[in-house]
This record gives structure tokens, sequence and C-alpha cells, in this order.
């Protein structure tokens, strides 16, 4: 059946639709042909699939052929049934008649032997050729037709249509197209009903050894190939993948034939994978014997094909891509029979192949996201993979110096095998001028250049030895011992190739790049005749490469990509950037820009350093984020160097800071100081754009351990921040500023304080004081540093948790906001009052004790500001003291001990007691009361200049305690710098040390007068009276005349305090002259004590204070005026009311009034005078009385003591009611001298006039 | 032959990597680990289309290339684990039993009171125990 092959294919080639036959029985096709053909393809057409659903398809192409024509006839029916799909699928018989009997006779015979024992499905088209207007034709057509009907169509089909030929046609080629369509879906159904069949049968058969894999092949693609013609593409493509797992199967578990695998023909280098016509079935099918390397391919191209007719792009590349790896696979054990590299080619092809064809039909539109993201990964791993076939291409002709040492290369060819070819390919002969070429190429190759002095061992590309690997391969055929020898040496001495790599520490290892090139050295030029027992240098393997390379390589693109230096890094950019921009529409992102570093890395050895900081920004910005540093570290040199390049100094800055940050191990220190040396050198440069440098990563601060510092409102301080250096060196900061942040509180919350002096940061942890003004109340946390390196401001924003610089900052952990100070609100820091509150005694020096009492604040270096009010005076200023309040309290409850044994030089030098010297009115406290409570003593003195008054103990006249008060007013200043204030104005009370008050006791017949003086002591201290002396005022005096001093027995007289005492003077009243006006000075008497005090300032008044103190008591003189009184009354005259007789008055009722005078005493002046007639006036209200009789007139009254006289008026009220009686004056006499006894009344009460009878008369 | 294993962070940080080859070209494994997160983010987005049951540990083969196979882990804390191997076949069932020690191993290692979850894995002992379950891995392998 192989036979058939060429034949199959020929037919395939040839038929590309579905044939639909014309039998033209009338002669009628040249006619209608035109109009047949302009219907096709078919609008729609329903037909089965394989698994019998209906299909619709759109557009079903198809082609109306002749039976009479060459392409029909020259088959032979039934004759290769395989061949099935190309017979026609239905068969239109067109015939014409105008005549029944023509009809009948001739027609009819002929189509039943048309139609008779035929399988093909075909009906008849009776075509009328009748004009509209030729009724008796139109009919005649019509009989025809319906006989036709008759003797054709059954029940179950109707096989006959009729056109017309001038007529309306519009039915018509619908009904055609119907009936077309179903004669091809019965004929397909049938077909597919056959091939299945047959493909069962072999199937069944497939174990056996009869079994042929071609046969099957034919029966599967030819029913493939049905489907595919009539647009039945999924249909198709079932059949190819049953098809080609049936391959794999047969391939795998039949080892019956040594199968030729193919892959030696000229061009076989790249890829067919997309082209099934590439080459004829013939070439690579022979004797039953598929050679799998076509034959793989040419089932991939047809699957891959009827995809794309599917419009499924993507999945030719998800089919491409595993199938490209496996196969790849496949070619790798096959390896040692192929031309050399033939497997890296043709993946370059294919991928290339598959990119070029799916990108060309992939328009991205009704698709999901996801098979979108899946298309263009896959777009990328297949750029990926002919890049990292490419590469190693390049590396093996010489183009190594040319490839990035990344990791990113280092990862995919450092672990690829290389090609194992059964024998390296030996240096061609007469290529010495070329081998010099590659060593001088070798020789010139430069060291990347490595940026701040980095020394990094450059990551290998190869994944063993090329050169050992080449020589084992070239000489393993020939003299294995020699080679291995040879080997032996060579990799003794280099320390490279698989065996050395193992074997050999990291510092062996590190020349192994090197190695190579120092072993193919101009001294070996010379030998350039290669032997087979000497081992090729890497000049000549390489040349011996290229020369292979260019024999199998039939690409001429490819061979020109890899044949200039120039030409493969412009190859192996395209094959990055396709990559690369993939991976970043399938938003494998890491991938992506992996490969953008590799991108940059080209751009850089260009020149082209905009371009390619751009790339290693992107590049670095991904492995920050993730936190990868080990790959950071080798990206971020290069963006570094950009940056400097470009002259982008903040870039360069932050990137230089990036590095420094980076975790310890990732750089020496030698390498960490170049970065601070550049970071500093430009700092101290003039840049153009200082910018603001953020060294968080780098300098990172907290505030101390241990609680926050406390400050009280107001306060300023200091604050003590731990600061971590980064930097290897020390660094030196021209300032230093932190920020606080109030919590809790999101407004004006942020302070800056400032460290001006230039600071020097160790490397390491370094403490810092920094000073803090006054701050609002609040909790403060540290907010921001900020500083300034040369012209170079920086901040930095993070804390530190006690470590070094947190390189994983993006990892950190919500950070613990720990206050680092906290200022209180507003309280009482200090208390001063007074320390007595007892008086004091006025106009003597006495001390004011002020307490000053802290509140758990120091008063260190505070000073005392005291005023003193009106009428008060500081006395000496020398001597004001302080002591310990706690001293006070102690001694307190013995006062008089203290008071005794107390003297200044004790307390000197008891240590909590100080004398101060006020100057200009303020006091300095000293240290050590600067928190314990102290009371400042302050000797003065109040003045009063009024004499103190006595009053009257009858009517006690208190003084008003104002009049003792005095104001002390004070200012402390305290805090730290003395930003406190405190100010209180302090009452101190001042008095007398007695208040006097007098009365008279007694007073006798003789007029003596007992005048009780009484002391009442106004002090908390003891007084004692020494001496005591009355001064009388004018109109009194003593009685014995004498100074009116009590007797002395009784002195001194202690006066416990407020108690009182009392002394009695007996005086008299002297006769005064009237009008004659005494003196001011004699108006009052003065009382004049002279006393001692005793008592203890702590409590009150006390003794006054003297710069001398020698012990002994001092008298004190107090002077108090006393004013005296003479006695104001003095009657002579006693007017008395006499009872009124009746008990009750009436209006008009005749009163009796009678008032009795009496003589009480018989003056001098009356009797001198002789007059012994009283002159009276009753006076009474005119309107309440009618008074009868006189009411002015003298009466006699005997001047002796006791005479007595009765007054009668007679009075008649006028109204009722309560009102007022008449009165009885005695014009003459003064008022001073009448007493009235007893008095009247001073109402009385009057009815109304009884009622008269006579006018009530009865009725 | 096992390359190199990695622990990888819920930030996708490298928390740990250790390489088995003799080579000092940790550099590259990083690359490949790094680039391996791609295909978790994938999957994990996806786990319908990459077909792994929602509640399984084992990601499977993450991306094969001709020279080394990438096998990954999730932990349900989203830690990843990396397994970077050179052999051309290894059976599923054995990363999917390696991968369960070495999450055991994970476990211990930052139950250290002294280990600051986030941060890398200093842990001596750690490295110690991965390497013995590497060195039973390979032994079943090559057997």
């Amino acid at each position: 059946m192989t036979n058939y092959l060429a034949q199959f294919q020929a037919i395939k080639n040839a038929s590309d639709r579905i044939v639909v036959a014309v039998e033209d029985v009338s002669e009628l096709w040249p006619i209608v042909k035109e109009k047949f053909e302009e219907k096709l393809p078919f609008k729609k057409a329903s037909l089965n699939n394989k698994t019998r659903n209906p299909v619709y398809i759109e557009n079903l192409p198809a082609e109306f052929i002749l039976t009479t024509d060459a392409r029909l006839r020259s088959r032979v029916p039934q004759e290769l049934s395989l061949f099935w799909f190309r017979e026609p699928y239905a068969t239109i018989i067109l015939v014409s008649c105008e005549d029944l009997d023509e009809f009948k006779t001739i027609l009819k015979p002929r189509l039943k032997l048309i139609v008779q024992n035929d399988e093909r499905e075909w009906f008849i088209v009776f075509v009328s050729k009748a004009l509209p207007d030729n009724d008796q034709a139109t009919k005649l057509a019509k009989k025809v037709y319906s006989r036709l009907e008759v003797d054709f169509s059954t029940k179950k089909r109707e096989r006959c249509c009729k056109f017309d030929l001038h007529g309306n046609d519009s039915s018509f080629w619908e009904d055609l197209e119907s009936k077309i369509v179903e004669s091809i879906r019965n004929t397909l159904d049938r077909r597919v009903q056959f091939y299945e069949e047959e493909v069962r049968k072999l199937t069944e058969q497939r174990f056996m050894p009869v079994w042929s894999f071609s046969n099957f092949f034919i029966l599967k693609e030819s029913l493939a190939f049905m489907f595919e013609m009539v647009h039945l593409y999924e249909d198709a493509l079932r059949e190819y993948d049953e098809l080609e797992l049936c391959y794999l199967e047969t391939v795998n578990t039949s080892p019956i034939k040594q199968r030729e695998f193919g892959g030696f023909d000229h061009g076989d280098d790249q890829a067919m994978l997309l082209k099934p016509d590439h080459k004829p079935l013939t070439q690579f099918i022979q004797n039953d014997s598929f050679r799998e390397f076509e034959f793989r391919q040419y089932l991939f191209a047809c699957q891959s094909k009827l995809l794309f007719k599917l419009s499924r792009p993507a999945e030719v590349s998800t089919r491409g891509y595993s199938f490209i790896i496996n196969y790849s696979k496949l070619l790798a054990s096959h390896e040692n029979d192929l031309p050399f590299c033939l497997r890296e080619i043709w993946v370059i092809t294919a991928c290339l192949a598959i990119i070029k064809y799916t990108t060309f039909h992939y328009d991205g539109g009704l698709v999901t996201a996801e098979v979108e993201k899946e298309f263009y990964r896959l777009q990328g791993d297949f750029f990926s993979l002919s890049r990292v076939k490419f590469m190693r291409l390049a590396y093996l002709i010489g183009h190594g110096a040319e490839i990035d040492k990344s990791p990113v290369n280092s990862a995919e060819l450092s672990m690829l095998p290389w090609p194992r070819p059964a024998v390296w390919p030996l240096v061609p002969p007469d290529v010495s001028s070329e081998i010099f070429e590659k060593e001088k190429i070798m020789l010139q190759s430069n060291p990347t250049a490595e940026h701040f002095g980095i020394q990094r061992k450059a990551l290998p590309l190869e994944p063993s030895s090329l050169l050992r690997e080449a020589n084992r391969r070239r000489a393993s055929l020939s003299t294995p011992n020699l080679s291995d020898l040879s080997d032996g040496r060579q990799n003794l001495k280099d320390g490279s190739g698989v065996g050395g790599s193992s074997r050999f520490s990291p510092q062996n290892k590190e020349r192994s790049s090197s190695m190579p090139r120092t072993y193919s050295s101009p001294m070996n030029i010379e030998s350039s005749h290669v032997v087979l027992d000497r081992p090729m240098r890497l000049s000549e393997i390489q040349v011996a490469s290229e020369h292979a390379l260019k024999k199998t390589l039939s690409d001429p693109d490819l061979w020109t990509s890899l044949s200039s230096k120039q030409n493969f890094e412009k190859k192996y950019m395209e094959l990055t950037k396709g990559a690369a921009d993939n991976y970043h529409r399938s938003w494998w992102k890491r991938h992506a820009v992996a490969l953008d570093g590799e991108i940059a890395a080209v751009y850089f050895r260009h020149g082209d350093f905009d371009l390619a900081a751009n790339s290693y920004e992107k590049v670095c910005a991904l492995y920050a984020g993730e936190g990868w540093h080990d790959l950071l570290a080798d990206v971020l040199p290069y963006l570094a160097e950009c940056q400097k390049i470009l002259n982008d100094e903040a870039g360069y800055l932050s990137s230089c800071v990036r590095l420094l940050s980076m975790d310890d191990g990732l750089f020496l220190t030698k390498e960490r100081q170049t970065f601070q040396s550049e970071v500093v050198r430009l700092a101290h440069s003039e840049m153009k754009n200082p910018v603001p440098l953020d060294v968080s990563s780098l300098i990172t601060f907290s505030g101390t351990h241990g609680p926050p510092l406390e400050l009280c409102d107001g306060d300023s301080g200091t604050l003590s921040v731990t600061v971590w250096s980064g930097f290897p060196d020390d660094i030196i900061l021209e300032s230093l500023n932190l920020t606080l942040t109030v919590t809790f509180t999101a407004d004006e919350g942020i302070n800056a304080i400032k460290c001006s002096n230039v600071t020097i940061l160790k490397p390491g942890r370094n403490t810092i004081i920094l000073d803090l003004p006054p701050q609002q109340p609040g909790s403060y946390v540290l907010g921001v540093l900020t500083g300034q390196i040369g012209h170079l401001r920086f901040r930095s924003h993070s804390f530190s948790k006690g470590g070094p610089p947190d390189s994983d900052d993006f990892m950190s952990y919500e950070k613990p906001v720990k206050p680092v100070l906290k200022v209180f609100k507003p309280r009482p820091l200090v208390d001063i009052s007074a320390a007595v509150s007892s008086a004091l005694l006025m106009n003597e020096v006495q001390w004011v004790g002020m307490v000053v009492k802290p509140i758990n604040y120091s008063l260190r270096g505070s000073i005392l500001h005291i005023d003193t009010g009106p009428e008060l005076d500081i006395k000496n200023s020398q001597m004001i003291e302080i002591e310990n309040s706690s001293v006070f309290v102690q001694d307190s409850p013995n006062l008089v001990d203290t008071e005794i044994t107390r003297n200044d030089a004790n307390l000197e030098s008891c240590g909590n007691h100080k004398r101060l010297v006020l100057e200009n009115g303020k006091i300095e406290l000293p240290d050590w009361a600067s928190n314990v409570t102290t009371i400042v003593w302050l000797p003065v003195c109040a003045t009063d200049k009024k004499l103190s008054r006595g009053t009257s103990a009858a009517c006690p006249q208190r003084q008003s305690v104002l009049d003792g008060m005095r104001i002390v007013a004070l200012k402390l200043e305290f805090g730290a710098s003395r930003n406190q204030k405190f100010e209180r104005t302090v009452a101190v009370h001042f008095t007398d040390p007695f208040h006097i008050s007098t009365r008279i006791t007694d007073r006798g017949n003789d007029g003596a007068l007992l005048l009780q003086v009484i002391l009442h002591s106004q002090v908390k201290a003891t007084l004692t009276i020494y001496d005591v002396w009355l001064d009388l005022q004018e109109g009194f005096e003593h009685i014995h005349k004498d100074s009116g001093r009590p007797s002395s027995s009784f002195f001194p007289l202690v006066i416990s305090p407020s108690s009182r005492a009392s002394i009695l003077f007996s005086i008299c009243l002297t006769n005064m002259v009237p009008g004659v006006v005494s003196d001011a000075l004699q108006s009052d008497s003065i009382l004049n004590i002279k006393y001692g005090i005793s008592g203890e300032r702590t409590t009150g008044a006390h003794e006054p204070v003297s710069e001398s103190s020698d012990g002994s008591k001092v008298e004190l003189h107090f002077k108090s005026a006393i004013f005296l009184q003479r006695p104001v009354l003095d009657p002579c005259l006693a007017v008395g009311f006499l009872p009124f007789p009746s008990d009750c008055l009436r209006v008009g009722q005749l009163v009796r009034m009678e008032w009795r005078v009496e003589r009480l005493k018989e003056t001098e002046s009356l009797s001198s005078t002789g007059n012994d007639e009283v002159l009276y006036e009753v006076d009474a209200s005119s309107e309440n009385w009618m008074i009868a009789g006189r009411k002015r007139g003298h009466v006699s009254l005997c001047s002796k003591r006791g005479s007595r006289i009765v007054v009668t008026v007679t009075c008649i009220p006028l109204v009722s009611g309560y009102v007022h009686p008449p009165h009885l004056g005695l014009p003459d006499v003064g008022k001073a001298n009448i007493r009235c006894n007893p008095p009247g009344p001073h109402l009385v009460c009057v009815l109304p006039p009884m009622l008269s009878s006579s006018y009530c008369v009865p009725i | 032959m096992i390359v190199c294993v990695a622990v990888i962070g819920q930030q996708n940080n490298p928390l740990f990597l250790q390489s088995f080859t003799q080579e000092d070209d940790d550099l590259k494994l990083h690359h490949i680990v790094h680039c391996s997160l791609d295909v978790i983010d994938e999957r994990v987005n996806n786990p319908k289309r990459s077909g792994i049951a929602v509640n399984e540990a084992f990601l499977g083969l993450l991306y094969p290339t001709e020279s080394y196979k990438v096998y990954g882990y999730l932990t349900n804390t989203k830690v990843k684990f990396i397994l970077i191997t050179a052999d051309p076949e290894v059976r599923d069932a054995d990363a999917r039993n390696f991968f369960r020690k070495f999450h055991v191993a994970y476990v211990d290692a930052v139950s250290n009171p002294f280990h600051v979850p986030g941060k890398k894995i200093t842990s001596t002992s750690f490295s110690r125990k991965l390497r013995s379950i590497v060195d039973n891995l390979g032994s079943i392998t090559t057997v």
C-alpha cells in the first residue's frame, strides 16, 4: 500500500474541495455552467460530523465537474476506496425535453440507465427552455417535468427540480443547494462510515505481523483530509491526533525495525513544523518505515494547519512548546548520529517559526484574559528557548565574551549540556589564520570593567569546561588513554572541567574562566597543525565548531546572525527583547524584568546609558521590592554606574545608599568604603539640584532604653537618641535634626529638635544628645531624622529595634511606637505660702516665713523675687534666712527649747539653714533646697503711724483686720532654664500687741470713777508687762494727782496668748471751763505699756529682730489712746405722767391729764438764780385734741430737792383711734436735766362717742 | 541530583536558600527560584486551570527546562518551598514526600523562639536537617 503514497500525495495536492459531478444528458452544461458556478461556494451547509451531530458550515467550497471530464473519467471507480474522498459527493443530471414522447422513449431509459446500480447521490435538474410568453411550450415542459417527477422522485426523497432557463429562478437555487448539500451529507456519512470501518478493521489487526502503519496512516489521513475538505476541521484534527498517538505507540512499542531516524538531508536543520508540504511524503516514508524526524514534524504541521483554520493560534503555541521540548529530547537521544548542533539549530528555527506564524494568526480577539496571558507567556518561552540555544551556538564559535555572565544567562547556559556529537568536529585544514584571529580576539577582550572595585567571580556559562568536553569527544574514538592523560594534566593545571570543579575549592574555581585563555597563549599559535593526539586548544575548538556549524546550518539568516559580533548582538537583542516583551504581556514580571536586565547590559556595553539606566531601575525595583538582595547586589552597581555617567546625582546617591544598606555579606568592607566615599564626595561637591536623600535603610534611630523622658509643661531638656549608622566608616554629619510627633493627635503635632553641632557617627551604635526646647503637653514619639552631610540633606524614617539598620525594611512589622518624651499638662510645680497665719507685731521687725514647697519638681537654681507692698519694709537685707521645713515641723512641739538653744552658729552648721542675701529684690535658693520644702524667713517691719485706740467695753468696736494686712509679692523663677514662673502675693497680718478697752466700773458718791483698762493680748505669744501708766486727757485727773501707775508690785504681769488682763485706775472729773477748746493732744488719754514678748516666729509674733541678739530681753513700748467722756446726764426735774382716771377715753368726753413735776436736785445754778417757777407747755396735736385751759404757763415749784407739783390740763379727744397723747414740756430746762418718770404713754386709745338713743326711734 | 532548595516568604522574599552544588554560583539559583515565583503566582491565582486541588500544598512541577526542573510547594501561610533538581526523572510522589519532610523541618525551625517570623532563617540545624532530607531523596532517586 505504500506504493500509493505518491499517488495519495498527488491526489491530496490536486483536490482541495469537494466535487459535484454533472451528468450532462441534454448538452445543457455550457448554457447553465456560469449560473451554476456563480452559486458557489454553498452559503450554508448542514453536515454531520464524525459523531453524527449536525454541524453548520458556511461557504462550503465545491467544484462542478462534468462526468465526461478527464479528471473523473481517468479514475477507476472502486479501484481504491482509500481515495474515495476525492470522488464526487453528488451527481447532478441535467436534462431537458420538450416532448413527452421523446421523454418516454429516449430520455427515460437513458436516465434509468444512469441512476441504476449506482451508489452515487444523484438528482435530476430539468431545464426548461420554454420562454415565459410561450404558453404551450411552458405547459409541455410542465407535463414532461411532472412525468419526470413521477418516474424518479419517491415519497422519501425528491430527486427532481426544475430550472426555468428564462424564468424566475430564486426558489430553484435554494432547492438546488439544499439538494446538493443533502447529497453531500449522505455521501459524506457513507464515506465516513466506510473509513471508520476500515480503520476499525486495521486497529483490530494492530498487533498482527501483517499490520502496517502506512495503511493505517493513509486511511486515517484520507479521512482527515476528507473532513478538512468539507471544513469539518475539528474532526480532521482529531484524526491527526489519533494518528500521532498511534504513531508514537508504534514507535515506542515496536523495536522490530531499526528505523532510520532522518535529519541528514540538507535543510533538515530548519524545522518544518508549520509546513506540511515541506517534503513529499515519499521522501520520508519508505517501505513502511516512517522517518521519525520528518514524520513527527509533518503530523504537527498538519495539526497546526488545522488549528490555524480553527482560529486557535494559542493552541498551536501550547502544543508547539511541548512538542519542541519533547522533540528536542528526541533529537538529543539521536545526537550522536545527527549533524553537529542540529538540535540547537532546529530548536531555534522551530521556535522562531511558531512565533512568526502564531503572531500572524493571533488577532487577540474573542479570547479570555487567561488564554491571552498564556499565549504571550508561551511566546516568551519560545523567545527564551531560542535565545538560550542561540547563545549556546554563539558561545561555541567564540562569541562568549559578548554574552553577559549574569544570573539569567548562567542559569540557562551552565545547566544546559554541551552538544554531544559522536566526534567533536575536527579543525579543517588551512584555518590557521582563523585560529590566530580567534586567539587575538580572546586576548583583546577585556574583562568587564567592575565598578566601585567590586571583585566578583564571574558566573559560569559552561556546564563543564568546553575544552575538556571537546577534547574528550574528539579523542574518545582514537586514543582514549592519551587524551585522558593530557586532559587530566590539563585539568590539574587549570582546575576546570566537571571533575575538576567538583574537586577543587572555590579559589581554584575562580580561575576557571581565565585559564583557558592562558592555556591558549600565543606561544602555541605556531603549532596550528592539529595532530590527533594533541588536545585541541580553545580557539581550535571554536574554529572547528564554526566550520561544522556552517555545514549544518542551512538558514542563511541565522548564519549571518552568528557570523559576526555585531550581528550576534543584534539577534541576541531581538530575541531577548521579544522574550521580555511577551513575558511582560503575560504578567510574568520576574522573567520579564530579569531579561530587561540583560537588555540593559547590552545597552550599557554600547554606551546607551540612558536606556540601560531605565531598564536597570526596573530590575532593581523588582529585586528590592521582594527583598532579593543577592540578585540586587549584582545589578545595582551597574545602575549606579549608569547614573554616575548620566550625571544623575540624586539617583546615584540613592543607589550608593542602597548599596551601603545591603546585607553585610554581600559586599566587602573595602567595597562598602568605596560606596561611602562616593556619597561623601558627592555630598561635599557642588550639586546642581540638591535633593534630600532618603537614608532610612542606612541610618536608623530609636529612643534610648528605659522609660521616656518626662518633662513638665514649659520645660526644656535634653533628649538622648540612639542612632545606628550603617556606614562602614565614621561619617561626619554637619547637622542633625529630629522631629518629634505627638501621639494621638493629628494636627500640629510635629516639632523639630536640633543637634546643631557637627556630629560624627561611628559605624554601629551612637548616642546623640539633642537639646529639647519646651514642648506642648503630650506624649511624643520620634518622627523623622534629618541632617546634612556636606551640602546634602538627608532624611531617615526608620526606627531601629536596637539592632543594626534593618535591611529587610519591606517586611518590618508594625513598629512599636514607644514614646520617648512625655510632657505633662500644666500642674502646680511649687507652692509658696505664708508659714505663719497668726498676726505679727506691728511696727516691730518681725520674721515673716514663706514656705516654698516644690511639688515633685526640682527648684535647682531658682530665684525668688520679693517685693514688699506699701507700709512694709525688709529690714536688713543681709539677714534673710532659709531653713528646711522638716526641721521646722520637728521643732515645733518644743518651741521653747529651740527658742532657748537655737543660735545662728549651730543653724549654719546643720546644713539645712542658710543666710541669704537679697540683691535687687531677689534671692537665689541654695541647691540643697531644690527638692525639699523650705521656709524663707524675711525680717520685715510693718509700719502704722496711727496710734492705736482703745474702745469702750460697753460698745466694743473691733479694729478692722484689714488695717493690719500687709502684702508681700513673691515671684519664683525656676526650672532647668528658669523658664517656669510662679507668682504669689502673700498677705501677712500685723497687729498691735494689745487691744485696749475701757469701762467705768463704778463711781463713788464723791465723783470718783473707777476706770477699768482691759488689755486683750492679740498675739500668739506670751506678753510680759513691766509697766503701765495712763496720761489722762483734760477734764480728768487721777484721784491722787499721781502718775496713775498701778501698784508696782503687780509687775511684771504675764499675759498668756489670747488672754486678757485688766488694770483699774481711779480717776475723777475735773471742772472744765466751758467754751475753752482743749488741745488735740490732750483730747485723748494715752495708755503707755512697757512690755516684753516671748514668742516663736514659727507660731506668730515674736521678739523683734535685731542684728545683735545678746539674749537680753527687750522692753517694748506700746501706746494706746483712750477717749474718756465726761458724764452727759444730770437730771434736776422729773416729769411723771399720772394715769387716766377712767379706763377708756371717748371722743368728746372730757379728760383730765395730770403730770407730776418733782425737783430732784438742788442745783447751784438754779438756786443761784432764785427762780422757783417752772415754765411748762402742753404740746398736743390740734387735730386730735382740744385743750381746755392754759396750754402754757408758769407753775411755782419750791427749789428744794424733793418738792413736787401736779400740772393738770383738761382735754377733749376729737378723733377716735390710737393717738399721741398731749405731752408736757418744760422749755426752760435742758433736756439733759429732765427725767421722765414714770413716762407718759406713747399712744392712747380713744373710743368713738357713745351712741345717742334719742335719735333712735324704733319703727 | 538536587541542586537547590529554598524557602520563600509570604511577600515573595527569600527566607532561606541552600544549594547543593559544589560550585560557587548561588546567584543563578537565586534567579531560578525568583523566576519560579511567576509560575507559583499564576498557579495560585488560577487553581482550576492549573489543576491543583484547593487544599493541596504540593504545586507539582513548576516548569521544566531541558536541564533542570523546578518543583513548588505552598504552605497554608503562603510560605513557598522550591526545589530545583537536575534529575531527568523525578517521581511526583518522591517530590511530594520530600516537601512534606521539608515542611516539618521548616515548622521546627520557625518554632524556635529566637526566630523572627518573616526574617531569614539562619538556623544551622535546619540546614543540616535539610541536607539529610536531600541526601535521602537523592538515594531514593538514584536507586
